[in-house]
């Protein structure tokens, strides 16, 4: 109770030099401006392409999200859409791909069909449930673009396993051998390239 | 007394420690505490992705046009307070141009022996692509509703659109697609191809 007057004052003065400097960091921290990805400058180029896409795939996904926290919850769910198209590079045609065989004879070897577009466009997306708790802030856009990109993400990773390249090199066959034979050619032979050659 | 200075001194290292970090998290040098207390990235929940509709097509892509584009909203003020908002982000993306092949018929190809003429119809746009990967959030100011934000990122595909066909996408498509189908039709053995293509609007 009886406190010795001079640690007093000691432990006060440290107190008050505490004090001092986090006010001078408070101003630091306000002074330090917070790091922003700096915007890039407009990169506008056109490139040649030479693809053939040959199905389209139109998918659905629900995204749902929920941040649960013992101050409060944050839920959120959309809805999204996404087109993708798949077909055949024929950048990847060579010369030797095409064989004349007599007059109206061809074989004609395509490249294996890969995934050429996908497209999840904003109209097609909708926001069915948004709820924060009371301590919680709201999703803001930032987190919501993130939360999207991961529904993108996984869509990409799903629709690379579904039968859309099947599809997508069966309609290529369809595609060459109905035009060829359009052209004149009475035997279209359509094979495509295989890991280790032709198949 | 001894014991409330000693924790009030506690405190207030401890606050120092926090606002020395505070900077350094805000310049990058290190996570910031948010991300350190909450774990990281959220994570969405494992949903389905459920096919709607397969749809066989012809199209052919002869030119994409890639941009990227710092979108500003300006400050917008919403009634009743006059509170400001304002978002700028950076879409990047693509527009792909070319050929619907699937507008050709029996008529679009005339053979005569090592000769052939292909009418094609015009070029056009097929596809306009930024996905939510390519919509970088730089600046958000205010309540920015899903819809609102949708609406400028429709806009922003719009800009995307109007640039490539400022840089002269269609003509490129329509002399890309020319080049590419004489190579075909010559490698078919034709000695004389003539590719029609009117002219897009």
């Amino acid at each position: 109770m009886n406190a010795d007057p001079r640690k007093k004052s000691r432990a006060g003065k440290r107190l008050f030099i505490l004090a001092a400097v986090i006010l001078a960091l408070l101003v630091l921290n306000v002074a330090v401006p917070r790091r922003q990805a700096r915007p890039l400058l407009s990169a506008r180029t056109l490139k040649d392409l030479a693809e053939l896409a040959t199905v389209e795939y139109s998918v659905t996904k629900i995204v749902s999200y929920k941040d649960v926290a013992w101050y409060g919850d944050r839920k959120i769910l959309f809805e999204t859409a996404a087109t993708v198209k798949a077909g055949i590079d024929l950048n990847e045609l060579v010369d030797q791909d095409i064989q004349l065989e007599g007059d109206d004879g061809v074989t004609v070897t395509l490249p294996r069909p890969r995934i050429l577009l996908f497209n999840m466009k904003p109209e097609h997306m909708r926001e069915i449930f948004n709820e924060s708790g009371i301590l919680r802030s709201d999703f803001s856009n930032e987190e919501k673009d993130g939360l999207l990109s991961q529904g993108e993400k996984d869509i990409r990773a799903k629709v690379a396993r579904m039968d859309i390249l099947e599809r997508a090199a069966r309609n290529a066959r369809i595609l060459v051998e109905s035009w060829l034979k359009k052209m004149g050619f009475a035997t279209v032979r359509v094979l495509f390239k295989g890991k280790g050659g032709r198949s | 007394m001894k014991k409330i200075i000693s924790l009030l001194q506690l405190i207030a290292l401890l606050a120092i420690l926090m606002l020395l970090y505070s900077p350094l998290a805000k310049i990058g040098l290190v996570p910031s505490l948010s991300s350190l207390l909450g774990g990281g990235t959220p994570k969405i929940e494992d949903t389905p992705v459920i096919i709607q509709q397969v749809k066989n097509i012809a199209q052919m892509f002869t030119q994409t046009y890639y941009d990227e584009y710092v979108y500003d909203t300006g400050v917008m003020r919403t009634p009743p307070f006059n509170a400001n908002k304002r978002l700028i982000f950076i879409a990047k993306g693509e527009v792909i141009s070319g050929f619907d092949l699937s507008e050709l018929n029996e008529k679009s190809i005339i053979r005569r022996d090592k000769s052939i003429v292909v009418k094609l119809p015009p070029a056009r746009v097929l596809d306009v692509v930024i996905n939510p990967s390519g919509f970088e959030t730089f600046i958000e100011e205010g309540d920015i509703t899903f819809e609102d934000s949708k609406k400028f990122h429709e806009d922003a595909r719009r800009i995307f659109e109007r640039n490539a066909r400022e840089k002269g996408i269609l003509k490129n498509s329509a002399e890309q697609g020319r080049q590419m189908l004489e190579k075909f039709f010559r490698l078919l053995g034709f000695e004389t191809v003539d590719i029609i293509i009117p002219e897009s609007r």
